[in-house]
């Protein structure tokens, strides 16, 4: 991919909500979550705690029914891999409730490496309850080696 | 209380078991989290390997361990190579900031293989525990 086409590409979408997708927080699954990546803390792993919540990085694991803009091309990048992921707890993550996630690109750039330059595109999920309030802000890094 | 240079780390648990639990509990039951075989064949890898949310996962528990009551931020990690399911990973945590007005502690997080190889590295920012709570003042 050519650097003028990330430029074309971070004008386009770059900050356009594509999505929008209402996800609940399963009781079972985020309680399997906490205790299969070790966590002791009894705020994520004990549902009698009176501060039972899910744990901060559960709801990466959600993505939008659209995971690209309509107009994307995503044949270019088909052979991209998740190069990592930024959780910003804003609060507390509920159990039991539906969270609506609106996705965005937060960002296309290029960087050069050892291995050649790369591509990478900043997929965002801002989730809130139904209240509107912020929860949780997830970025995933997507990379596409360029060339390949 | 955390102080500048302090570090903590534990072994979690990667077996293939767990994995298999973690990727129902997820919703990502696919063959390269499951299948050593597999995942060498058709996709190329060492063998299956644990998913990254799962390693983000990990490090976000190893600062819930590392201070008790703490709550986490922010946590930015990149996966910078496979981790082997049924390996025996470390879990890292060494505090580069302590901000005491704020009550915020910045943390390098890693997950090293045996040979001591990092595989997942990563930044966290935890708010710190009410000092009453901390149970050291």
């Amino acid at each position: 991919m050519a650097v003028m086409d990330v430029d074309k590409l971070k004008a386009r979408f770059v900050g356009r909500e594509f999505d929008t997708s209402e996800f609940v927080v399963k009781h079972e699954d985020a309680l399997t979550f906490a205790r299969c990546c070790g966590e002791t803390d009894s705020r994520y792993s004990d549902p009698e705690h009176p501060d039972y919540q899910a744990p901060p990085t559960f709801l990466a694991r959600f993505v939008g029914r659209r995971t690209m803009p309509e107009e994307f091309p995503a044949d270019e990048f088909r052979g991209a891999f998740d190069g990592g992921k930024l959780v910003v707890a804003h609060a507390p993550v509920p159990v039991g409730e539906t969270l609506i996630a609106a996705s965005q690109i937060a960002d296309v750039f290029r960087k050069t490496g050892r291995s050649g330059a790369m591509t990478f595109i900043v997929h965002r999920m801002e989730f809130r309850d139904r209240a509107g309030t912020l929860i949780s802000t997830v970025d995933w890094k997507l990379i596409q080696k360029e060339g390949a | 209380m955390v102080d500048f240079g302090d570090e903590f780390q534990f072994q979690p648990d990667v077996s293939m078991e767990t994995v298999r639990t973690f990727v129902k509990a997820a919703r990502m039951d696919f063959w390269r989290f499951t299948d050593h075989e597999r995942a060498r064949k058709d996709g190329g890898l060492p063998g299956a390997i644990v998913p990254g949310i799962m390693s983000q996962g990990i490090l976000a528990a190893a600062i819930h361990r590392f201070v008790p009551g703490g709550t986490l931020r922010r946590i930015d990690t990149i996966f910078r190579a496979p981790v082997i399911v049924g390996s025996s990973p470390l879990a890292k945590c060494v505090v580069t900031h302590v901000d005491e007005d704020e009550g915020v502690a910045e943390f390098d997080l890693t997950l090293e293989n045996e040979a001591g190889e990092t595989r997942v590295l990563g930044t966290a920012v935890v708010s710190l525990p009410p000092t009453d709570e901390r149970g050291d003042e």
